[in-house]
């Protein structure tokens, strides 16, 4: 009965389903996106605000593909796009590239000075922009609020306003109370717009308004986590199911604990 | 069966070629900052150790991991982390209790020791043969023959 159960279950998760991409056959597992798909085949497709641990969004606009659907053919973000039993998809045609190189280059416009994207708008063929050029950084992918919400389980920072006016900040423009200052935020930033700056006790992040303490290594004294992500981690330790970890070990700098233990070393050989 | 890297602490003579040959072959660049394992003087005592990725069985780095970036590679036995899905959080650093796990400015996520692959070079490069390449289950007989000789040395030392 249980055996029956499970090959349910495994029948369940491994279900294929068959799909063409630039006339190649493949067969992928159901639920897999159509960029997952194409990656698998070797097929380079263009991305900004996509990232593997993350859940897809589809926000840039640079990943269109076109979905051929019996007599319709349209155009989709393929980050998002489920594979589908019998899909006929492609993404070298000229439409696909017109409709990459017009995203590219309204997000050009918004922020003419950022280095990816300018890369990115020269791979794709688009040299300057038709559009008026505005003065932001952000282009608004929204990976720092996906990866605060989603990995780190925090939510500090979100997205506000609607349209034009959209832009991602802390709750009211002010100091976060729940930002750790880990810095993934920063490390996933395609334009480099967040920015962290550790000044002798603090920790700045101006982008998101705040300012945190750092906590001084127990060893050395010299600043190195900040106060928050301490607590944070001693109680991401204690929930390990096979790990004891004891909780010393945070308080004093990496650099530090190398020289703590090969202090034993030294001890155990009497040295 | 998979091999783990062991160090002499007694061979040891602080040279860092270990280090200039990990940075060389995983970044090539001849700089030892940018090495995944770190010699530690102790020059008072002159005592040199190579602080290495023990590739614990359980590993705190994996586990604080939010996004399961760092993964057991079944061929060499190592923890590797996946650079396309680590998100930069640091906090496999932070928990690391042999602060064996680094990170640099350039885009390229979490740096940590993955055995080459199966080929380290600081065995390689290590002119004293100070860190040695063996297979698990040898480690404890190697340890269980050098306190046989301290024993062994001890009871000398008790007047007969």
């Amino acid at each position: 009965m249980q055996s029956a159960k499970l090959a349910m279950k495994n029948e369940k998760v491994t279900k294929m389903v068959k799909l063409t991409i630039n006339n190649k056959k493949m067969e992928v597992e159901e639920g897999t996106t159509l960029l997952e798909a194409a990656q698998k085949l070797g097929i380079e497709i263009p991305t900004l605000c996509h990232h593997s641990a993350l859940k897809p969004y589809g926000a840039c606009r640079v990943c269109l593909v076109e979905v051929i659907k019996g007599s319709k053919v349209g155009l989709v973000a393929s980050c998002t796009y489920p594979a589908e039993e019998g899909l006929v998809a492609k993404t070298d045609t000229k439409r696909v590239k017109r409709a990459r190189r017009l995203s590219i280059e309204l997000l050009l416009a918004r922020c003419p000075t950022s280095e990816k994207v300018r890369e990115l708008a020269l791979k794709l063929g688009v040299k300057k922009t038709r559009f008026k050029e505005e003065k932001e950084e952000c282009i608004l992918c929204g990976l720092c609020v996906r990866v605060c919400e989603e990995m780190i389980g925090k939510s500090a920072i979100s997205f506000i306003n609607r349209g034009a006016d959209r832009e991602v900040t802390t709750p009211f423009k002010i100091e976060s109370s729940e930002c750790i200052g880990c810095g993934a935020c920063a490390y996933l930033c395609p334009t480099e717009v967040i920015k962290i700056e550790d000044v002798i006790k603090y920790r700045k992040l101006d982008f998101w308004n705040t300012k945190l303490e750092l906590k001084k290594c127990k060893v050395c004294g010299r600043y190195f986590i900040p106060t928050v992500e301490l607590k944070y981690l001693k109680e991401k330790i204690k929930s390990f199911e096979e790990i004891e970890l004891p909780e010393e070990v945070l308080e004093v700098c990496p650099k530090c604990r190398r020289r703590i233990l090969s202090d034993k070393m030294k001890e155990f050989i009497g040295g | 069966m998979t091999k783990i890297l062991v160090v002499d602490i007694e061979k040891c003579s602080g040279c860092r070629i270990c280090e200039v040959a990990c940075s060389w072959f995983h970044e090539e660049e001849f700089n030892p900052a940018k090495a995944r394992l770190s010699i530690v003087s102790w020059k008072k005592a002159a005592i040199s150790y190579p602080m290495i990725c023990e590739q614990c069985e359980k590993a705190p780095c994996k586990e604080v991991c939010p996004t399961d970036a760092i993964y057991k590679d079944e061929e060499s036995g190592a923890w590797k982390v996946d650079e396309v899905k680590c998100i930069g959080c640091k906090f496999c650093i932070q928990v690391c209790p042999l602060g064996a796990i680094s990170f640099f400015e350039e885009k390229r996520g979490a740096i940590k020791c993955d055995l080459c692959d199966g080929d380290p070079q600081c065995v390689k490069f290590c002119p004293m043969d100070a860190i040695e390449f063996v297979e698990e289950d040898k480690v404890g007989l190697k340890k269980k023959r050098i306190s046989a000789e301290k024993l062994f040395a001890t009871m000398q030392e008790i007047p007969k």
